[in-house]
């Protein structure tokens, strides 16, 4: 088994040199091949994993990393079924996209580049997915990080591309300072970084360390999750290629928050007002995730903000205490999610760049083979009856409901209104591609995209479609990932609900859902919209402002304090103070110079001076002695 | 086979190497040439120390690798002794290390002069090894001062446009400190000399001296003092900016990767073991002035418009961390510190060899003169982004495994200092890929004529990024090398262990 | 002594004044020199009344020395100021202020 999983690591790790060192020498076909290959190596390896592992847990200890007296971390794996399946859907999501990818970086020369970024990346989430040391964990989060900026950033000739980059660094480093202080804490509290020593020791953890713990855990999660208050990064990654925003904004490093947390479920359980501080956070992120979706123009940026909202659930549903539903949650929306991001890939390519969803329009007619996989993609999002994230969501929901207190209550309306505003927003951006309209495109200004890029999306689509039977309520295969999970400490199989609530739940959610769309195909119905509120679509367009917010209250001072402290007070302040008082001793230098004034006359004098004043001091001395 | 004459040797090779260096001037292939060899055997004979499989053995000059002591002044009590340890083992390393790579770095850039230039080099290679292996503190302040030398003229003569300023300057302010730092050493040996009846120079001896507060109090100070310009502590910083920015390449990694590190060093050598009680008193205060060097070196780098002046500041910030690592004064933040000696020498020195490659290319340092160089360069992109993100502390590099252990380090014994040390590290994120962007990345400028890296500059830059992923992900053994050094002086030192509670 | 000691040193000490004064006073090189000689001889002056207060010989043979070492240094110091006038025509010790500053 060790094998296993060092070769689930190792193999992307190896297409990444490899392609990193060739440096653009080998052909672009063989680039994009080793590297897709690399990762089908991970995903073999992953299932050879999951169907070894069985109901276990496994602790693999490699070698030692860093250690100075009782401080120890080494590269060691804790592979639990949460770990299994993770892995499994990591890499067939990558898998499925570095095909993609292939085709759909065809006409870009920094290929070589590109597939050894994505492959670093899929080892770093990889070491995020295994890792059993928290400071190895941290080497795959902070990998990500920096994959994601390098791939945000790909198209590095446009500034504000590069700057896109380069903003998700700094804003995830932000939640990162808290999970490094949160490591710092957890090795102060139990003397080791090992997770498997952690769980087995909380018996002498404190509620105050273990709120602190988890507080300071959510602020490292939302860094890398785009929750709120850091989800500013997350609409501008968009800049980078689509297949990136699939992997990475959609399926994998967003959700790497929401998995730590999980991790470290056993820790954060122990503390009721974490658990509410991030059922907090994750309501409050839907709700501002899909209000900005129903806001925007630009096809990914919907998605993004779409992605936001959707991981505040899983958010959401880890603060309800349901782990389970937050995974199912996570697998399902890497799965529709991706498959939407790859759709809107494919139609971006078609319309030679274009991202306005009311600059398209007629696309069922023109694109055919993209608009079974998109409308798959968007039901499941939508949550539709009996389909795809339906069966997550409703958990999730009833998980919130069942929350002590009245708070919870109050979050179980947030996503619900939220849950109700995705069909929404979903089906505005779906209509406004695909409907027939008369401002929409013509034939004449489609260009030809590979098929195979349409062709590689439906092992997804039907995934993601069949995705419930994963973990139905009923039937033969009643909770089959619940049980699956039913190991980790703190999993709940079956929530605590009194009978027939979930039934009415689920039928009332679904069929406001089916209302809602209804709503939204006759609001979008050609010729389109026939009201307009701009001030309320600014405000929803700009992410309600946040943005502007950060960047007026952050950026602007920090960077105005910058210039300050370097010219006023570092060059100004000082510097000029010792320049000063070198300036001083020249001075004096000079004052002192006017002495020398070369004449002859002057020495003598001085010298009759200087003797006298010499010599009456002797006689004095000796006299008085 | 007795080895310790390798000791002396590896103070001596360079000086001759630069007499040698000086005479082939005429030939400046030539000249090169017999300097890269000498300093690659300098280097070669270095390693050889780490194969030697050394123990500590206690000597009259105190517990050490290996020692040598010859009497030198006998009228004055100052011998000539050198002591090896773990820290001055990596440290010499690193000395050699960055010596070859200055010659390499020059080889194109230095055309006039050729033979001074590297007879100062290579001098400043040998005053540096004797500085990391003195145990005898005549001769250490007789190496602190002379490192000023052949510096001086590195600068004024082959520096930019405000070389006279600068290197007066750097003149000034660091002979300044070393003047008080004299002060202190001959009171020290006057007072032991009036207790013992036995008049010394050496540390060993020295440190045994029961000193009153007070006294102690100024002579640490003055030791403070000198050190403090060296590392650099914020007030007495501004030195580094100015002079980096007119150092010519070499000037400039010397000093990043060499003489920055000397002031710490001598700080945690001598300045400690001599005045445990003082330096137990001043621990608040390293604290207080590695943080705020942290932030506000750390904040004006991001404003900067001049690439040396921006990774001059990132110096200053990163041995500000250092310093806070010294005033929590815990084995795990110690460790780091020590470490990070190392991994800032390899990763800044990295930077101003890339930068000075650029200035090669653009005769300019000015960010607005750059811009979209990835396109033209990618493989120099890819190196100088490797090297930004292992200072700005990326995991799985070596910055990384000093700076974590010192954050989680100080946490454990002063929470409050570890969380502003943690949020201090955020900010040479913020600059570093500040200055990626602002070089590397954007619209190429069509007019301009770069080359990308030749082989010799892919040789300079593999061999410094090695040791970086090396340390990166195995820091075991430089770790294990620390332990003897932090043992010997963590507890051994009665008088150190009894002033912080042990 | 015919006259008594202390009197021939207030002497000796005015002399002196005054030849320091000339000396320092006076502008001409020739009566900087003359300055030096009139100080010259109240040291004789004082060295040959201190010999006979003391009754010892060695004095007065100082003084013959001091002739000696007096005359020895205004010729040299005549030469050199005719050589310095021939050069550069002044004897005005203020003219020679290459060392200013």
């Amino acid at each position: 088994m060790d094998i296993i999983l060092l070769l689930m690591l190792l193999f992307p790790l190896a297409g990444a040199v490899l392609n990193a060192v060739s440096a653009g020498r080998l052909p672009r076909r063989l680039s994009g091949n080793v590297a897709s290959m690399a990762v089908l190596g991970s995903l073999i390896m992953a299932i050879a994993g999951f169907i070894l592992l069985g109901e276990r847990t496994l602790v693999v200890s490699l070698v030692d990393w860093v250690s100075v007296e009782n401080f120890s971390a080494s590269f060691a794996f804790l592979y639990n079924p949460l770990a299994a399946i993770m892995a499994l859907m990591v890499t067939f999501v990558s898998f499925l996209i570095h095909l993609y990818s292939v085709s759909f970086m065809r006409e870009d020369k920094d290929y070589c580049r590109y597939f050894a970024y994505l492959n670093l990346f899929v080892f770093s989430m990889l070491v995020i997915t295994l890792a059993d040391n928290l400071l190895f964990f941290y080497l795959g989060w902070e990998g990500v990080g920096f994959c994601s900026y390098a791939l945000i950033g790909f198209w590095y000739q446009d500034p504000e591309k590069a700057a896109a980059g380069r903003k998700a660094f700094v804003v995830t480093r932000i939640g990162d300072v808290a999970f490094g202080i949160a490591i710092a804490l957890s090795f102060f509290l139990f003397g080791s970084l090992s997770l498997t020593y952690i769980y087995g020791h909380l018996g002498g953890l404190t509620q105050v360390s273990a709120t602190v713990l988890g507080l300071l855990l959510l602020w490292g999660a939302m860094g890398k999750s785009a929750q709120l208050p850091l989800t500013v990064w997350l609409p501008d990654a968009m800049a980078g290629p689509t297949p990136v925003s699939a992997l990475i904004h959609a399926a994998t490093m967003v959700t790497a928050g929401a998995y730590l947390l999980i991790r470290l479920f056993p820790v954060v359980r122990l503390s009721p007002l974490a658990l509410a501080a991030i059922a907090g956070v994750g309501a409050l992120t839907t709700m501002y995730g899909s209000l900005s979706a129903l806001g925007q123009r630009d096809i990914k940026k919907v998605l993004a903000y779409s992605t936001i909202s959707q991981v505040g659930y899983m958010v959401l549903a880890v603060g309800a205490a349901d782990i389970i539903g937050s995974m199912f949650h996570l697998l399902s929306h890497a799965l529709f999610k991706s498959l939407l991001f790859m759709c809107a890939g494919y139609v971006i390519q078609a319309l030679d760049d274009e991202h306005d969803i009311f600059r398209m329009g007629n696309l069922r007619r023109l694109l055919p083979h993209i608009y079974w996989p998109f409308l798959i993609g968007a039901l499941c999002l939508s949550a539709f009856p009996m389909i795809g994230g339906f069966f997550s969501k409703d958990r999730i929901l009833l998980a919130t409901f069942l929350g002590p207190g009245i708070i919870y209550k109050v979050f179980w309306a947030m996503a619900l209104l939220a849950a109700f505003l995705t069909p929404l927003y979903t089906f505005r951006m779906f209509f406004a591609v695909f409907q027939e309209r008369p401002g929409g495109r013509s034939a004449e200004e489609i260009k030809p995209v590979p098929p195979f890029m349409a062709y590689i999306l439906w092992p997804l689509a039907i995934l993601a479609f069949c995705d419930g039977l994963l973990n139905l309520p009923f039937g033969p295969g009643k909770d089959w990932l619940a049980r699956y999970f039913s190991v980790l400490a703190g999993a709940v199989v079956a929530l605590p609900a009194p009978p027939g609530y979930e039934l009415s739940m689920s039928v009332g959610s679904g069929a406001v859902i089916l209302a809602v769309l209804l709503f939204t195909y006759v609001l979008y119905r050609p010729p389109g919209p026939k009201f307009s509120a701009p001030r309320l679509e600014a405000f929803l367009f700009e992410g309600l402002y946040l943005d502007k917010l950060y960047y007026s209250v952050f950026v602007v001072p920090y960077e105005r304090l910058a210039r300050f402290w370097w010219q006023t007070v570092d060059e100004g302040g000082i510097d000029r103070g010792l320049d000063g008082t070198a300036q001083l001793f020249a001075m004096l230098s000079r004052g002192l110079g006017y002495w020398a004034t070369g004449r002859l006359s002057t020495y003598v004098k001085m010298l009759l001076v200087g003797l006298t004043v010499f010599f009456s001091a002797l006689a004095v001395r000796w006299y008085l002695w | 086979m007795d080895l310790h004459f390798l000791l002396p040797v590896i103070v001596l090779l360079p000086l001759a190497a630069s007499l040698t260096a000086l005479a082939t001037g005429r030939e400046p292939r030539l000249c090169r040439w017999v300097s890269l060899t000498l300093a690659v055997v300098e280097l070669a004979l270095v390693i050889l120390l780490f194969f030697l499989n050394l123990k500590p053995v206690a000597g009259p000059t105190g517990t050490w690798l290996m020692a040598v002591d010859y009497p030198w002044l006998p009228g004055v009590g100052a011998h000539f002794s050198l002591g090896l340890d773990g820290l001055s083992l990596m440290l010499i390393w690193l000395t050699a290390f960055v010596t070859v790579i200055c010659i390499l770095a020059s080889w194109n850039a230095i055309t006039e002069k050729v033979g001074s230039f590297h007879f100062f080099l290579l001098f400043l290679e040998g005053i540096l090894m004797g500085l990391f292996l003195a145990t005898d503190l005549l001769l250490f302040y007789l190496v602190w001062e002379f490192q000023l030398v052949p510096m001086f003229f590195l600068i004024g003569i082959w520096g930019h446009a405000k070389r006279l300023y600068a290197s007066i300057k750097f003149m000034l302010f660091t002979f300044g400190g070393g003047l008080f730092m004299l002060l202190a050493v001959v009171a020290l040996y006057i007072l032991h000399g009036r207790q013992t009846g036995e008049y010394t120079f050496s540390l060993y001896q020295l440190a045994q001296t029961p000193l009153s507060p007070a006294v102690q109090g100024w002579l640490y100070a003055a030791f403070l003092l000198a050190f403090a310009i060296k590392i650099p502590l914020v007030p007495v910083h501004t030195w580094l900016p100015d002079v980096h920015t007119e150092a010519p390449t070499a000037g400039s990694v010397v000093l990043a990767g060499l003489l920055l590190k000397t002031g710490f060093y001598a700080l945690f050598r001598f300045a400690f073991p001599l005045f445990p009680g003082a330096a137990g008193a001043s621990m608040l205060l390293l604290v207080v002035l590695g943080l705020t060097g942290m932030f506000y070196a750390g904040w004006i780098a991001l404003a900067q418009t001049d690439i040396k002046r921006l990774v001059a500041y990132s110096s200053i910030g990163h041995m500000g961390l250092m310093v806070v690592a010294l005033g929590v004064w815990n084995v795990m933040t110690l460790s780091g510190s020590l470490l990070q000696l190392v991994n800032h020498g390899l990763s800044t020195s990295a930077l101003f060899v890339m930068v000075g490659m650029l200035d090669e290319r653009l005769d300019s340092r000015r960010f607005s003169d750059m811009g979209g160089l990835w396109q033209k360069m990618p493989v120099f992109g890819a190196f100088f982004l490797f090297f930004a993100l292992s200072s700005l502390g990326l995991p799985g590099l070596n910055n990384f495994v000093g700076e974590i252990l010192i954050l989680i380090g100080a946490f454990q014994v002063r929470p409050v200092v570890g969380i502003l040390a943690f949020v201090g590290v955020l900010l040479p994120v913020i600059y570093l890929l500040t200055m990626v962007q602002k070089s590397l990345f954007g619209e190429a400028r069509k007019e301009r004529r770069v080359w990308d890296v030749g082989p010799r500059e892919i040789l300079i830059l593999v061999a410094l990024a090695l040791p970086v992923l090396f340390i990166g992900l195995h820091p075991g053994p430089i770790l294990r090398l620390f332990e003897s050094t932090l043992g010997h002086l963590m507890f051994q030192t009665p008088l150190l262990a009894q002033a912080l509670g042990g | 002594m015919i006259v008594p000691y202390s009197h021939v040193l207030i002497l000796a000490s005015i002399i002196f004044i005054l030849g320091a004064a000339c000396a320092v006073a006076r502008r001409n090189l020739i009566m900087i020199l003359v300055g030096v000689e009139i100080m010259l001889n109240a040291a004789a002056l004082v060295f040959i009344s201190a010999s006979l207060f003391w009754q010892k010989l060695p004095g007065q043979a100082f003084v013959i020395f001091l002739f000696a070492v007096a005359a020895a240094e205004v010729a040299t110091g005549l030469a050199l100021i005719v050589h310095i006038q021939r050069r550069t025509g002044s004897v005005i010790s203020d003219d020679y202020n290459h060392m200013k500053g």
